[in-house]
């Protein structure tokens, strides 16, 4: 049965991904070798080490430290990114009789998919002790393995659970909102504590294994270091057992009501347009500004993206992030006294600029799918569509900025009209750039997505990682500008480079505009199909 | 001789060197309801699709409304209404929305966009509901999607399978819609498995398998004397199949 929905998932995969789209194809291989391959290199950082016998002692303290990481980056990281993974699609699996044990089983297995870069940490340090003759001893062979794989079990049952979980929450009205804030209050708390003056040091008993067993990564180092560091495997072995049993019932209880769910319900209370007519004026401003049939696709695009959960949930974190940066400062009483401090709006905002890409400029068409077409069968040009696209981006993008500087302004954060003003601008140019490259990929790899799911699938994950690598390259000509001003601790210098990095970025814009076009054109068959594609058993937009 | 409303010549499409349509003929004339029909993967919807532009064809030419498609691409479109086998619809807008979208895309103003919204979903019986397209029924959706078809009074409709999933009312109410926009003289290109649908509105059918016409008459010379559609459809495309039953399945 596992092996029919398996094989049914890569058909599916391998029919579409590899024949009918081969370039993406590859820039997926391509996005997994590079992230991977990263991965690995840590991976064999770690296990080199660990290999140290000259550091048994810190390897000893440092060791459930890291599996404490491994354990929260496992579990929170997934949602962190609104990058859940892939999970089975329950609509196609439960027409039929497959035992719910083993779909369970399918969707365990499936967390892999977030944590691929954690099995091959644990599996370097897990080598790395072998090797380390300070922990030499026989049992070893059957106490490293037996822990690691006891942890990633714990974890990938717990992960299963979460991802159900959250997953429901997600998917109801107010909920998507409350779990950003909840989000922000994790990422400022730490913060908060420190700038506040809470002794920091109470917490730090709560990680070494020795003094606090009774968690997973505690109880792991446990059964991993032994006797060598003074503690008791055979705790630590029961400890563990007793997680596991908890993460899979806690796993399992979770899939079980997500069996019962009914997404479509809570849904439909989620959505009517009635409640949003306040804000029609609001989505008309665009025809006031720009001719008809540019303002149109704008408006459709500004309604459209304000009511997908998907967007919706991405923005409050952009949204979010930028107070968790700022609230803590405003109760420090921390002004612009420094390069960073003093840009930290623009740093902000060029963050929501580039979270918000995988929502929109990346893929553009993701959300609208089939409907796509229209932009190909009506008789419009095209690069009003892409340019209809930008500018809604944009519009979100500066509201982004607005709620940050408002919030800002509100906590007499001292920022002056001068800097707002300055952000705007500074956004703008990075936008040039980014809307560039993502009008290229977003008619080249087009990829249907889902909006009312929140999450995305793993190879999303890798690809915002190789994301991340290729930004700062893209912001490179806007870096210049701020390295101006505080290499010759002047204005005009700064104004002067950016001023040449948004006329390079227009030009960049304009040939990447052309080539977009041209590819659309070309590829318009493709696109559609891709955009319209179905799924196999599992569920990874 | 009045000018045509669709005319195909030598039209071919393959995908990997296999041909999905291979060397199609066809002329429609003005006016007239036309029925397209094929068994499954015959060619109908690739046909369509290369009609109204979404894809190229491999070679051969297209003439809609006596413009050449892809050189008056924009000129043929705007005269086109559109109901193609997928979506078309942007489930985060609602009905009206979507229309007054689609209105103002083919080159209406605002607000007749907004008037001939509102009327066509009085039309349609979609006025009452305020909700998102994403909550739409299927034969709600398609309704939908000829409203849209409509809104800028097109000379030309290209439908696949626009009854699909739509009950009896509103089917009944979309057959009516489109005989009056054959009455005032528009063409309508339309592909249907139901055929019974096409018996009753066509004045002229077509029937395609493997990429080629094969059977293409009035509705009245296909039928001849006593036979429905649906035999000299089957004795058309279905010929030499037979029937096997599996041992298993008695």
């Amino acid at each position: 049965m596992i092996r029919a929905i398996l094989r049914a998932q890569w058909l599916s995969m391998r029919s579409f991904r590899l024949a009918s789209h081969r370039r993406g194809a590859v820039f997926s291989l391509a996005t997994a070798i590079l992230w991977y391959g990263f991965w690995t290199l840590l991976a064999f950082l770690t296990e080199e080490v660990t290999a140290q016998p000259g550091l048994h002692a810190q390897i000893a303290d440092w060791l459930p430290i890291g599996l404490a990481a491994v354990f929260a980056y496992w579990q929170l990281a997934p949602l962190a990114s609104a990058s859940l993974g892939a999970s089975l699609d329950l609509r196609k699996l439960l027409l039929y009789p497959v035992p719910r044990r083993s779909l369970f089983l399918v969707e365990v297995l499936l967390r892999i998919t977030t944590c691929v870069e954690m099995l091959l940490l644990l599996a370097g340090a897990g080598i790395g002790l072998l090797r380390n003759p300070a922990f030499h001893a026989w049992t070893l062979f059957f106490r490293a393995p037996l822990a690691l794989a006891a942890f990633a079990t714990c974890n990938l049952f717990l992960a299963a659970g979460l991802r159900n979980w959250i997953e429901r929450l997600l998917s109801r009205k107010g909920m998507r909102e409350v779990i950003g804030l909840l989000l922000m209050l994790a990422a400022v708390t730490p913060r908060l504590l420190f700038i506040t003056g809470a002794p920091m040091h109470r917490f730090a008993h709560l990680l070494p294994a020795g003094r606090y067993p009774l968690w997973p990564w505690g109880a792991s180092a446990e059964l991993l270091l032994g006797a060598h560091a003074g503690l008791n495997p055979a705790a630590g072995a029961a400890t563990l057992c007793a997680w596991i049993a908890l993460a899979y019932l806690f796993g399992r209880w979770q899939f079980e009501r997500s069996l019962r769910y009914d997404l479509q319900e809570a849904q439909a209370t989620a959505v009517t347009a009635r409640n949003r007519s306040w804000a029609d004026p609001l989505y008309r401003l665009p025809s006031l500004l720009l001719p008809d049939p540019l303002s149109a696709m704008v408006e459709k695009e500004l309604r459209s993206l304000a009511r997908t959960p998907r967007f919706r949930m991405v923005f409050v974190m952009g949204f979010s992030f930028g107070l968790a940066v700022w609230f803590p400062m405003a109760l420090r009483g921390h002004h612009a006294d420094s390069i960073v401090s003093g840009n930290f709006l623009a740093v902000v905002s060029v963050y929501a600029l580039t979270l918000l890409g995988q929502v929109t400029y990346w893929n553009a068409f993701g959300f609208d799918r089939s409907a796509a077409q229209i932009y190909f069968a009506a008789p419009v040009n095209f690069t009003r569509v892409l340019a209809a696209k930008n500018i809604a981006t944009a519009v979100f993008i500066f509201l982004e900025i607005g709620a940050v500087a408002t919030a800002c302004s509100l906590l007499r954060l001292g920022i002056s009209p001068g800097r707002i003003a300055e952000t705007f601008v500074v956004v703008a140019v990075c936008a040039l750039y980014l809307f560039a490259i993502g009008n290229m990929s977003s008619v080249n790899y087009p990829r249907g997505m889902r909006p009312q799911r929140v999450s995305s699938g793993g190879a999303a994950g890798r690809t915002q990682g190789l994301l991340f690598l290729l930004y700062p390259i893209a912001l490179l000509p806007v870096a210049f500008a701020y390295l101006a001003r505080y290499a010759f601790r002047s204005q005009l210098a700064f104004d002067v480079v950016l001023a040449c990095a948004a006329a390079l970025g227009a030009a960049i814009y304009v040939i990447s505009m052309e080539s977009a076009v041209s590819s659309a054109r070309h590829r318009r068959e493709m696109i559609i199909a891709e955009l319209s594609s179905g799924e196999g058993p599992l569920a990874a937009d | 001789m009045p000018e045509a409303a669709i005319a195909v010549r030598d039209l071919h499409k393959s995908y990997g060197g296999k041909p999905a349509v291979d060397g199609l003929d066809l002329v429609v004339p003005r006016g007239c309801f036309f029925g397209f029909l094929g068994p499954n993967g015959a060619g109908k919807s690739t046909t369509i699709r290369m009609l109204n532009g979404l894809i190229p064809p491999t070679s051969g030419t297209i003439e809609l409304l006596g413009m050449r498609l892809p050189e008056q691409e924009i000129e043929i479109k705007k005269r086109i209404g559109l109901v193609p086998d997928e979506s078309l619809l942007f489930d985060r807008l609602t009905g009206a929305e979507f229309l007054e979208f689609a209105g103002r895309m083919y080159g209406l103003a605002r607000p007749i966009a907004i008037e001939r919204a509102q009327s066509l979903l009085d039309l349609f019986e979609l006025r009452e509901t305020r909700k998102l397209i994403a909550e739409y029924s299927k034969g709600m959706r398609k309704r939908l999607a000829m409203a849209a078809s409509l809104i800028h009074h097109p000379d030309l409709f290209l439908m696949d399978e626009p009854f699909e999933g739509v009950d009896a009312v509103g089917a009944r109410l979309m057959k009516e819609i489109l005989l009056d926009q054959v009455r005032r003289g528009a063409t309508i290109f339309l592909t249907s498995h139901v055929l019974e649908v096409v018996e009753r509105l066509c004045d002229r059918v077509g029937i395609i398998d493997k990429g080629r016409i094969v059977r293409e008459a009035s509705m009245q010379e296909l039928r001849g004397g006593s036979e429905s559609l649906e035999d000299v459809f089957v004795r058309v495309v279905g010929a030499g199949r037979e029937f096997h039953e599996l041992e298993w399945l008695k």
